[in-house]
């Protein structure tokens, strides 16, 4: 599995992603709550790199602005991806970015309870597509997402809904689905969070998989064991990366 | 499936009606409000259609009338009117009011009286323009008919099978006779299949010996008019029931008889009698007698021709009465001069109905307006369904937006999933008001039957095992389940307890609204564009849910599980 040619690679080493003095503030009633303060990080093509940081720090919240789920406020600092300013993107740009630039991973995994595996696993290439495209490539669609979930584990539960999966099956699901449009960066949010250690240690092991064929990934996480299967750590205290 | 649509809509839209239970309660909201509206306007549609199916089949198609005076030299101008190309018959009548003495009493030893509206016709013209034969109730049933009456129906006894009567308004023993509408008789009980029995008042079972056409005879008293609207002395005269007419609408069923058109004319004076001189006397001092005066009919009922519209024979009608009042008028040798054509009313069937269709159709319409209010609580109640809906979904959405889609493909899914519901809805609908329309009267007559006993103890079977699930629920500590099936129990019970004490009840009553058998007619304009109204609503009520959640924040809805 190679990232998609229609996705020309940045070249290995340099920037694909970079956020500069980025700031967010949520407003809890009346309040004002600012949770990143200027925060800056830079990812390189092919890198792995773990966002850590205690609950609250606003490791989440850099996520969601990384992967174009999120908008920093107005006067923050901006990011680049692939040395685009992502606020510059317009509406149909930002969702084009994060269905075929970025895939997620939740702590949650957050499939669809409607659909099937096999249909979860390909929602983001049904995003993209519209009726006279799928005709002529759902079969060709369907043939990837069972060569994603086979490698994932999961060639024996295509038709199974989502409830009738374990914690475990469940996220490589969710990571198959992130994967299903080749995109050139993967973002997890505590990936492991909800699964026991041996059951997240499988996960790790096929996101580094994914890692070694030339994929960049961003990893929330709190847990530092978890941290140290990635290239570099980047630390988040008081909204700021030290 | 709509090539414009992103493919996940569709398949999202489609899985959420598929596999949750909350769409069902707004597709059958959609469709009951689809059916009653449907219901409603069928129901009113088809009781326009047959008050004018009736008012046709009960004056033809125009109608020549001069009351009380009538129209001398009447059969000239039925000849002349079925002359013309346009009309297929002609007949003539005598309409008037008169009292009908009736061979059964009132309670103090006399005869009750009832007021009736008096026919004075010639029952074979008559046949060729209004069908008389066939609305003559008691004859021998057709062929057709034989398969579908009940074993007990009197019309299969030779005895009842008085057609000839009917058509010769004589008696078998050569009196007068006259035909009662058949509900005239208190004797006569409709049944719910619209036959009629005649039954013994004190034993309420069937006899024969209340059976009009074998009783005493009738008096019937006519007032004569004058031209001067002076009134002559009532002229009485006995006639033998020989039949009885069932024509479908009750108001003539109630009230009109049938009797010779020249009795009817000699009882009113209309009849061919010596004319009289104003001033010439003979010795004795008497009135000279200086001709005859033509017998006359009040109306003459025209049937159209196949193909001609009522309005073309009116016209028609009207410019042969015009050639008819000229020559009359210019025949030295005719005494009287018929009325000038300014002076005589000639309508068609419709004409003569308008007091009576216009009120129907106006009410039809304020109905159609007035019932097309659920569309507001159809698209109330998609709304609500809808809101919640969302509400459940938010992560769902926030999903969606994290894989890259759009508000506005969000939105979609939501307003598809409004449509979706929609047309099932109205599809639903529809085929409910069909099945409902159609057997409206079987539905009707079951209602009020009492309910058999096998369904009575099925009803308190389904109630005992209902309470049984409700206990269990309480003993499994399931409060949803021990609620449910307690309301449910409680409304097993309200209907167990209404079929046990249901003996029947009468929500069409044929005396109030002018028709035996409950009208309907299905039509497909009303049924497409209730239909359309339906889905259009389902979608107004859906657009507001859908526009929430194309503007839900996909971080809010996926930050917590």
């Amino acid at each position: 599995m190679t990232p998609d040619a229609a996705h020309p690679p940045t070249t290995p080493g340099a920037d694909i992603l970079r956020a500069e003095a980025v700031r967010k503030t949520y407003r809890l009633g009346r309040l004002d709550v600012p949770v990143l303060r200027g925060a800056s990080m830079s990812v390189a093509a092919g890198e792995w790199v773990a966002i850590v940081g205690s609950s609250g720090s606003g490791k989440s919240t850099l996520l969601h602005l990384l992967g174009g789920l999120d908008r920093a406020d107005a006067g923050s600092g901006p990011i680049f991806f692939d040395g685009r300013d992502l606020s510059a993107f317009a509406a149909g740009r930002q969702n084009a970015y994060r269905n075929r630039d970025i895939g997620f991973v939740f702590q949650f995994y957050h499939l669809l309870p409607e659909l099937t595996v096999l249909e979860n696993a390909m929602l983001p290439a049904l995003v993209g597509v519209w009726w006279p495209e799928w005709l002529r490539s759902r079969t060709a669609l369907r043939q990837r997402a069972a060569e994603l979930l086979d490698i994932c584990g999961l060639s024996h539960r295509l038709d199974h809904r989502p409830s009738e999966l374990s914690g475990g099956e469940r996220q490589r699901v969710a990571i198959a689905r992130a994967l299903i449009n080749r995109p050139r960066i993967l973002l997890a949010d505590e990936p492991t969070g909800n699964l026991d250690a041996q059951t997240g240690s499988g996960i790790l092991d096929l996101l580094a998989s994914r890692h070694a064929e030339g994929l960049t990934m961003v990893m929330v996480t709190h847990d530092l064991s978890v941290a140290a299967r990635a290239q570099r750590q980047v630390r988040i205290v008081d909204g700021r990366v030290e | 499936m709509l090539p414009f649509a992103p493919v996940y809509a569709s398949l999202l839209s489609n899985r959420y009606l598929t596999s949750r239970t909350i769409p069902f309660i707004a597709v059958a909201a959609v469709a009951l409000c689809v059916a009653l509206v449907i219901i409603v306007v069928s129901v009113m549609s088809g009781f326009l259609e047959m008050v004018r199916v009736s008012g046709k089949s009960l004056t033809g198609d125009v109608v020549v009338s001069r009351p009380i005076t009538g129209i001398p030299y009447y059969d000239e101008l039925v000849r002349d009117i079925e002359a013309l190309p346009e009309a297929e018959a002609a007949a003539p009548i005598i309409e008037t009011f008169g009292l009908l003495r009736m061979p059964y009493g009132s309670g103090d030893g006399g005869k009750q009286v009832e007021m009736v509206e008096v026919w004075g016709i010639d029952p074979f013209s008559l046949d060729r323009v209004l069908a008389f034969k066939s609305k003559l109730y008691w004859r021998a049933p057709a062929a057709e008919e034989l398969a579908t009456i009940a074993e007990d129906d009197p019309r299969r006894d030779p005895f009842f099978q008085r057609e000839a009567d009917g058509m010769a308004l004589r008696s078998r023993e050569g009196a007068d006779g006259i035909v009662l509408g058949i509900e005239i008789s208190p004797f006569n009980r409709r049944q719910r299949d619209g036959t009629y029995r005649t039954i013994d008042p004190r034993t309420q079972a069937q006899s024969s010996g209340y059976f009009m056409a074998n009783t005493e005879d009738v008096v019937l008293t006519l007032v004569p008019v004058s031209d001067s609207g002076s009134l002559s002395g009532e002229k009485k005269r006995r006639f033998s029931i020989v039949n009885e007419v069932q024509s479908g609408l009750y108001a003539v069923d109630e009230s009109r008889v049938f009797v010779p058109l020249s009795t009817a004319q000699e009882m009113l004076l209309l009849d061919e009698r010596p004319m009289m001189s104003r001033t010439e006397f003979d010795e004795d001092g008497r009135p000279k007698e200086i001709g005859t005066a033509p017998a006359r009919a009040t109306s003459i009922l025209v049937r159209a021709s196949a193909g001609t519209t009522p309005e073309r024979l009116q016209q028609a009608v009207v410019g042969a009465y015009a050639r008819f009042y000229q020559r009359i008028a210019a025949d030295p040798a005719r005494l009287v001069e018929p009325p000038f054509p300014d002076g005589i009313d000639i309508s068609t069937w419709e004409e003569r109905l308008a007091n009576f269709i216009g009120p129907v159709e106006k009410e039809r319409e304020l109905m159609r307006t007035l019932f097309s209010i659920v569309y507001i609580v159809c698209a109330g109640l998609v709304l609500a369904i809808f809101w919640s809906i969302v509400q459940e979904k938010t992560r769902d959405i926030g999903i969606l937006r994290a894989v890259g889609a759009s508000r506005s493909g969000v939105l979609w899914i939501f307003l598809r999933y409004g449509l979706l519901i929609g047309i099932v809805g109205a599809i639903v609908g529809a085929l409910l008001a069909w099945g409902v329309v159609r057997n409206i009267n079987a539905i009707h007559d079951l209602l009020g039957t009492p309910a058999p006993a096998g369904l009575k103890v099925t009803a308190w079977i389904a109630v005992a095992a209902s309470a049984g699930l409700a206990l269990r629920g309480l003993m499994r500590a399931s409060a949803l389940r021990a609620v449910s099936w307690t309301f449910i129990t409680i409304g097993l019970a309200a209907v167990a307890t209404v079929l046990l004490y249901h003996r029947g009840f009468l929500v069409w009553d044929p005396s109030v609204y002018y028709f035996s058998r409950i009208p309907s007619s299905l039509d497909l304009n009303t049924v497409v564009t209730t239909m359309i109204g339906g889905v259009v609503f389902s979608i107004v009520g859906a657009a507001i849910p859908a526009a929430r959640a194309a503007d839900t924040d996909p971080v809010k809805s996926l930050r917590y599980e």
